[in-house]
């Protein structure tokens, strides 16, 4: 938005954004389109487009004389993609539901557009047209971050109805940031699973050409037609190069990295296989096989009333009070270590034992995962893990935080307060591993 | 000169790339002096095109995709890091280079926007792991004067150096990415210069202003012209990659030529009636050939496929510009598809061992009239179709008249050669991860530091003493050094310059690669020289060992025993001598101790 006084002059000319505009200033002159003005900055500095490509700004107040010398642009329109089915490919379901990955930039304006239709998806990517016959459907355009369980929940009902209709595979596209929650949610709400269901996104916007996300959603495809591995996972680079995508179990992986494209790493244990863009797969551990004869069961209910919370130096315990108080149903603790609460003897204001005693009382269900994301938490080492368990805190193996946090919900929109507490520490779906293999470290 | 330019409706407009000696990179924190780095890590990654502006890929990035070639990128430990690989989203805009690209608008007598906006300009060739370029306008309107007359320079950009390609193959490129992202600045000018010889003599005065603001990075590559170029029913052409400017001209003329020879080619073609012909498979003619390069691609299991040109016939041989064919042109497009080359009918086919009854065949098959050619390619069946179609194409430009293209210098034959279809236009959007930098603050200091050549000249003139040594160091790309040492040390201006520029003359000539010598090694070396610890002999013997920093010119002064023999040591030295006559003295003491013993001094010693 340009400011109003510029605003005022611009619309008294009849002048609107993406109009060709003619601008004197001193003896120099300029024409070119007048651009959208981004939110930040000067907002009386007018963006022109020059015919060269370039915008420059110019100071609204420095400009002697503006006019309007054309209209606006073409508007901007994806080019689309031609869905046919072909015989002895397999059916891939791929739902949208919006994020990095399908997103655009007119390169008119510099605006950025989300995919809308299907077609669009396809054009980008003409190459899964030879995997598998890919049914596109537009489910949301929401950003990663602005996900709920509302979300997961239509997810979840969608890919179990891709297969109820013939789907041999799905795909979903998503934003990045928290992909790795709606990967773990989706595990629990969709068991015995008929095949794959691959979440996948880009690190990198697909308006540039070294973009991550065709390679991703190629790697996918292939992992949800062929890799005959029944379980919810991500499948995203596995290095900063183009070679390999890793598919990680929904509830073992997790973010890492800001901004790299190999940011999802497996937790904890090692991914389900690998893939490259020409469909070679290389399965890497034990899995749950694809049975089209199976049916998916959808167990999609949630209780959002569950808190994921920090544990750091100098932490105030009275915060647990607000959960108490609105009535949570369940925390799950991202401790340190082990799996510790400050429970300081020697600063009582800093002492959280009181509040998760209280916090228990309140009938919550209380589970302890650690912050440092790899290994397992105990609650038998030190006095402190003793002192929780003996408050009623219930080790979480190891599960992330994330996962805790999500299975919780699910446990308590499921199977009530009783079933939760028992379920929490037992392995579901793959959430806990009851054994860490040596070579954890190496993820490759 | 050769052509009459005026008559030729010669139009040749020059774009010069100069990387910024910034300390930093442009969007990242890493070292921009390019030194010996470490290379820590290469990754792979593969680049597609993606739709432009109305949902169309321009003809360029078409073109590089259709090679689809991986790329390599080498990562260094200090001047490489994330942002570089594309996996980190850009820093904020580097101050310094903006200031200086400012200060260098402002000595075009540019205009400067009051904000300046990021852009990403499409970049297919790999040479940039984003795939994008980060640039931005930072002058208009501007011009320079030069022999006279007033070239205008609509344009100067700041912008992120490319990759340094290290190899190329038909399957991958590998890149260094230690120079990549550097500032580089790019200037304009408008396609007003007359001929060959004034394109020349702008790219010099350009030059000499970039070296005179103090911020042009020293070295081979830092410096590039790129020469657009055409003449009346030729084509633009940009002629990429001039490093020196002494052949410029001369590389100009040959592709006048080249243009000129192009539309007589196009005049015969259409008083012909000439057309190209449709690919046809003529493998089975050359079952049990005795020609070589066709028998080893019949026998695993490739085809040979044979294009009718006609009407071409002798024109496909005749030379276009020195040791340059119209086949050359049409071979270089078929080797986009990754064959080796084309076979065509003005070469000595029998040299290739192609046989009388294949001829007689193959004229059956292609259906050749007397005054046709041919084209043929052999090699595996989908690379061959491309390349076949591909040389179908460029025949048919040929009737056009000349394509417009990217060409590269070609040293050896003086020449352009062909690299790619020229870009288009359509490849620029907004750069949304950094903020628009408002550049009104910047304004008035720059106008202040901005680069006045005629005082300068002066300046360097009153230095110097002498003129055409001044001269000399003026339009030297040593200029900047000159500056720099002369600023930091109590050297006489004149024996700066004469080790700058005749002493570094000699070194080159005998291989040492000077612009590896750093500025602070320089200084080191002349402040040791003005402290009277060594003489101007030895400055060139130290030299001479291409010193990597200033322990390295502690070390040879100690091994090679260059330093200064002076004042009462050197009296001690005459007095050894005693008794012969001062013309011997003078020789024998200069012969031992050439290095050591200041010439002067020992005349003043011992007149």
């Amino acid at each position: 938005m340009y400011s109003k006084e510029a605003e005022s002059v611009l619309r008294s000319k009849g002048i609107s954004v993406g109009e060709k505009i003619q601008l004197e200033r001193g003896k120099e002159s300029f024409e070119g389109i007048l651009m959208p003005r981004p939110d930040t900055g000067d907002q009386g500095i007018l963006v022109i487009k020059l015919s060269n490509g370039y915008n420059i700004g110019l100071d609204f107040k420095s400009v002697s004389s503006i006019k309007r010398v054309g209209s606006s642009a073409e508007t901007f329109s994806f080019p689309k993609g031609k869905t046919h089915v072909r015989k002895g490919l397999k059916a891939v379901k791929l739902l949208y539901t919006g994020g990095t990955i399908g997103s655009k930039v007119d390169y008119a304006t510099g605006g950025v557009y989300m995919l809308t239709k299907p077609e669009e998806l396809l054009h980008e990517v003409p190459e899964l047209a030879d995997i598998a016959n890919v049914e596109v459907e537009h489910l949301m355009s929401v950003a990663s971050e602005d996900m709920t369980y509302t979300e997961w929940q239509t997810m979840a009902r969608k890919a179990a109805g891709a297969f109820k209709s013939g789907a041999e595979g799905v795909v979903i596209t998503h934003g990045t940031d928290t992909m790795h929650f709606s990967s773990a949610a989706l595990s629990f709400m969709l068991q015995s699973l008929p095949g794959p269901v691959v979440l996948t996104g880009a690190q990198r916007s697909s308006d540039r050409g070294s973009s991550d996300a065709f390679m991703n959603l190629i790697c996918s495809t292939h992992i949800a037609a062929h890799s005959g591995i029944a379980e919810v996972g991500t499948c995203m680079h596995s290095s900063s190069s183009d070679d390999y995508c890793a598919f990680i179990r929904g509830t073992k992986v997790r973010k890492l990295h800001t901004s790299a494209r190999d940011a999802f790493r497996p937790v904890n244990g090692a991914p389900l296989a690998k893939v490259n863009a020409e469909g070679n797969i290389h399965h890497m551990g034990a899995y749950n096989k694809s049975d089209l004869g199976r049916k998916a069961v959808l167990k999609d209910e949630y209780e959002p009333k569950v808190a994921l919370l920090y544990m750091y130096p100098n932490s105030d315990p009275t915060l647990i009070n607000h959960y108490i108080d609105r009535g949570y149903k369940g925390i799950i603790v991202a401790a340190t270590g082990l799996g510790h609460m400050p429970l300081s003897t020697s600063h009582k204001e800093y002492d959280w034992l009181q509040g998760l005693k209280d916090a228990v009382a309140s009938d919550m269900v209380v589970g302890i995962t650690s912050q440092c994301l790899f290994g397992r938490v105990s609650g038998t080492v030190y006095r402190y893990g003793r002192m929780m368990t003996d408050a009623g805190a219930i080790y979480c193996e190891d599960m992330t935080p994330e996962t805790a946090y999500v299975k919780l919900g699910w446990l308590l929109g499921n199977h009530g307060r009783k079933e939760a507490e028992k379920l929490l520490a037992t392995n579901l779906v793959g959430e806990i591993t009851p054994r860490t293999e040596a070579e954890w470290r190496d993820e490759a | 000169m050769t052509h009459d330019y005026k008559k030729l409706g010669f139009m040749c407009g020059l774009e010069i790339h100069q990387r910024l000696a910034t300390k930093e990179k442009l969007f990242c924190n890493c070292d921009a002096s390019i030194s010996d780095d470490r290379k820590v890590l290469s990754i792979t990654r593969r680049q597609r095109a993606v739709a432009g502006e109305l949902g169309e890929v321009d003809a360029s990035t078409a073109f590089e995709s259709k090679k689809g070639r991986f790329f390599i990128y080498n990562l260094f430990k200090r001047s490489s890091c994330l942002v570089d690989s594309d996996e980190e989203p850009p820093h904020s805009l580097n101050p310094e280079a903006l200031e200086a690209a400012l200060v260098i608008s402002a000595s075009l007598n540019a205009g400067v926007p009051d904000e300046i906006e990021v852009m990403r300009k499409s970049v297919v060739d790999g040479s940039d792991p984003g795939a994008f370029q980060r640039t931005m306008l930072v002058g208009f309107s501007g011009f320079i004067v030069a022999d006279g007359k007033k070239i205008p320079v609509p344009s100067v950009f700041l912008e992120e150096e490319s990759g340094g390609i290290v190899s190329s193959t038909q399957e991958s490129v590998e890149y260094n990415l230690d120079r990549f992202a550097v500032p580089l600045i790019e200037i304009d000018t408008d396609p007003v210069i007359e001929n060959p010889e004034q394109a020349k003599g702008v790219a010099l005065q350009i030059g000499l202003m970039l070296r005179l603001t103090g911020m042009a990075q020293r070295g081979i590559g830092s410096i590039r012209q790129d020469v657009n170029v055409s003449i009346k029913g030729g084509a633009r052409v940009e002629i990429k990659g001039f490093q020196e400017l002494d052949v410029m001209d001369k590389i100009i003329e040959s592709e006048v030529t080249r243009q000129l020879s192009l539309i007589k080619i196009r005049d015969e073609l259409r008083a012909r009636k000439a057309k190209v012909g449709k690919p046809t498979d003529v493998t089975s003619i050359f079952n049990g050939t005795k020609a070589k390069i066709l028998s080893q691609q019949v026998a695993a299991n490739g085809v040979v496929l044979g294009i009718r040109l006609h009407g071409f016939k002798g024109l496909v041989g005749r030379e276009i510009a020195t040791d340059m064919r119209l086949g050359t042109e049409i071979s270089n497009y078929a080797r986009m598809a990754g064959v080796k080359g084309i076979i065509h009918s003005d070469e000595d086919l029998d040299s290739y061992g192609i046989a009388g009854h294949e001829l007689a065949q193959l004229s059956k098959a292609l259906e050749l009239g007397s005054n046709d050619a041919f084209i043929l390619v052999a090699e595996e069946r989908a690379k061959t179709e491309r390349a076949a179609h591909l040389a179908a194409q460029r025949a048919e430009m040929a009737i056009e008249g000349v394509p417009t293209e990217t060409r590269g210098v070609d040293s050896k034959r003086l020449g352009t050669r062909f690299l790619r279809p020229m870009p288009g236009g359509s490849r620029m959007y907004p750069e949304t991860d950094v903020l628009p930098v408002s550049a009104k603050h910047l304004i008035k200091k720059v106008q202040s530091e901005k680069v006045d050549i005629y005082s300068s000249r002066r300046q360097l003139h009153e230095q110097i003493g002498n003129k055409q040594l001044a001269e000399q160091m003026l339009w030297s790309k040593e200029l900047q050094l000159y500056r720099v040492v002369i600023s930091k040390t109590k050297a006489s201006p004149a024996v700066v310059a004469s080790i700058l520029l005749d002493k570094f003359r000699e070194l080159s000539r005998n291989g040492v690669r000077t612009e590896l010598i750093s500025n602070e090694t320089m200084i080191h070396v002349f402040s040791l020289y003005s402290k009277g610890r060594i003489t101007k002999a030895g400055i060139g013997e130290i030299l001479s060992g291409a010193p990597k920093g200033i322990e390295a010119v502690d070390m040879l002064i100690k091994e090679k025993g260059l330093g200064r023999i002076s004042g009462a040591e050197l009296k001690k030295l005459v007095q050894g001598f005693e008794g012969k006559d001062k013309a011997s003295l003078m020789r024998e003491i200069m012969l031992k101790h050439k290095y050591n013993v200041d010439g002067e001094e020992l005349n003043m010693l011992i007149k």
